[in-house]
């Protein structure tokens, strides 16, 4: 079912079945279940609150619980610009994105408050996500309700879910994976989404809330696969946001879950492919999609129900990408003989991490040029982590290390460098200067 | 709990938890990222069975803020207090 609003997504569910469950969380050591009906009966009761707040700006710190669902769907409701932030927000993200409003944990709130503005004139509709793993620096994407519906459509009809499936919820809200798929997919079938409690509870929420149906990032999996953590009930996986190693869908399939890998991005609300088949990596373009291949490669996707409207007062940046309605990925791309979407590698100097945050590799390299100043150095990928080739000696490697500190610091760990390469040689480059990583991705990997 | 103590059950749960690291000689000015074969979801389990067994609990935003087992040690030396 095609939906242009979430209002109209959980009425639509409500009326039909109002005591089906929409909503499944922990409460204590019970599963408490919210109905499609209660849910919007909270979300109209909340909508009304944030309007006469007269505020225009709603900033929530995604913890995920039940309340910060009710808080997102409230928020739009009551015609506010909202913005997801996770916990770790820069307060200068609060400044940019013109917020007025903060929901959240009440002493962050606290220290945050200094960074809110006074709001905003025409933020009516807009829905902004911080490209994964970016800074206060980085870009907000803009997208609307319709296009994330758009988007929860696209999945759901190549991989409907059924009213007695109960979609696991563990991904962070303010990830456009984590909210689509994760969420939304599940509320757009009329299922039930169960909300993980934290990582905390990574390690039981399987047995706690037994899900049908996971979405994940690669190194969740692989953490849950490793510990024999996935409960019985599972029967599908879906698998976005980042590099997974074949190992993953094998070990699923052995225990007789399917498998289905997602590819999209932020910009188009998520979901542009997902495989359907017995070939994880073979994917079929979603139907509202159209992707076509560039001469070298790229990946072009022309989406007019999913596609953002724009990076968030940065009309330069997306000019840069978005041109007549075509988004330029940067990931690189072929189609097989039967037409089916295999991504290949990336073009653009972004790392994507195993546990699907990203590195805008220039501006990580320039917060490291800061304390390596005029070093030869460049930040490549190896087995899902950032790791650091440099040219100099070994000797140098503890005082390198000190110098490092005080950058890594400030970074989440999942983003700090994981290894240091010494090489003696300079770092090999191309005629125009620019570093050939790809040849010291190879070397890497050979170490 | 002196700190020396808290440091010892620590690397007996980073052990248990991540046994790569057995034939690690971890100190306190090991950084957990680069030094260690712990990554993002095995830090997690580590700072939930710390958080179990000291019966404290450390607030999920200031995870990210360990970079050190000094740091994780501070952690819940801090709430123990």
């Amino acid at each position: 079912m095609r939906f242009a609003s979430f209002e109209e997504m959980l009425r639509y569910h409500a009326v039909r079945t109002p005591q089906a469950p929409a909503l499944k969380v922990g409460r204590g050591d019970t599963v408490q279940t919210v109905s499609y009906a209660a849910l919007c009966a909270l979300i109209e009761e909340r909508a009304v609150a944030l309007h006469a707040t007269g505020k225009t700006c709603l900033g929530v710190l995604c913890d995920g619980t039940l309340a910060c669902v009710i808080e997102i769907f409230a928020a739009v409701r009551a015609g506010l610009q909202l913005v997801l932030l996770n916990e770790n927000v820069d307060p200068a993200q609060i400044a940019y994105t013109d917020i007025d409003l903060l929901w959240g944990d009440a002493e962050l709130i606290e220290a945050l408050a200094p960074a809110l503005t006074g709001g905003v004139a025409d933020g009516k509709g807009k829905i902004l996500f911080f490209t994964s793993g970016t800074t206060a620096k980085t870009k907000a994407v803009v997208l609307t309700e319709q296009s994330l519906c758009a988007s929860a459509f696209n999945g759901g009809s190549l991989l409907p879910l059924e009213q007695r499936d109960v979609l696991m919820c563990m991904l962070p809200l303010d990830h456009v994976f984590g909210f689509v798929c994760a969420l939304l997919w599940g509320l757009s079938c009329g299922a039930c989404v169960a909300l993980g409690r934290g990582p905390r509870h990574y390690f039981d929420d399987c047995a706690f809330f037994r899900p049908t149906v996971l979405s994940a990032v690669p190194m969740l999996l692989g953490f849950l696969l490793q510990k024999q953590l996935l409960s019985a009930s599972l029967r599908l996986v879906l698998i976005g946001a980042g590099d997974c190693a074949p190992q993953i869908p094998a070990a699923l399939r052995a225990k007789g879950i399917r498998v289905s890998f997602g590819y999209g991005l932020t910009e188009t609300s998520s979901g542009v492919a997902l495989s359907l088949g017995d070939d994880p990596y073979a994917m079929t373009v979603c139907p509202d999609d159209t992707v076509t291949l560039a001469p070298d490669g790229e990946i072009l996707i022309d989406s007019p129900t999913c596609m953002m409207t724009g990076y968030y007062k940065d009309p330069k940046a997306t000019c840069a990408v978005l041109k007549d309605g075509i988004l330029s990925t940067g990931d690189l791309g072929v189609f097989d003989a039967n037409g089916l979407l295999h991504v290949t590698g990336r073009k653009k100097e972004i790392l994507v991490l195993s546990d699907g945050t990203k590195i805008f590799l220039p501006e990580y390299e320039r917060a490291l040029a800061a304390v390596l100043r005029d070093r030869d150095f460049a930040v490549v990928e190896s087995g899902g982590f950032p790791v650091l080739v440099l040219q100099g000696a070994e000797t140098e490697r503890e005082a390198l290390t000190a110098q490092l500190e005080t950058v890594m610091k400030t970074l989440p760990i999942g983003r700090r460098l994981k290894a240091m390469y010494i090489v003696h040689d300079p770092l090999p480059r191309t005629a125009t200067g620019k570093i050939k990583r790809w040849a010291l991705q190879q070397k890497v990997g050979r170490q | 709990m002196t700190r020396q103590e808290i440091f010892e059950k620590t690397l007996e749960i980073v052990h248990e938890c991540v046994p790569e690291t057995e034939a690690q000689t971890l100190t306190e000015a090991t950084v957990i990222n680069t030094d260690t074969a712990i990554d993002s979801m095995g830090f997690t389990l580590i700072i939930c069975r710390l958080e179990a067994t000291f019966d404290v609990k450390i607030p999920d935003r200031q995870w990210q803020k360990l970079y050190t087992v000094g740091d994780v040690v501070s952690a819940i030396e801090k709430r123990l207090k």
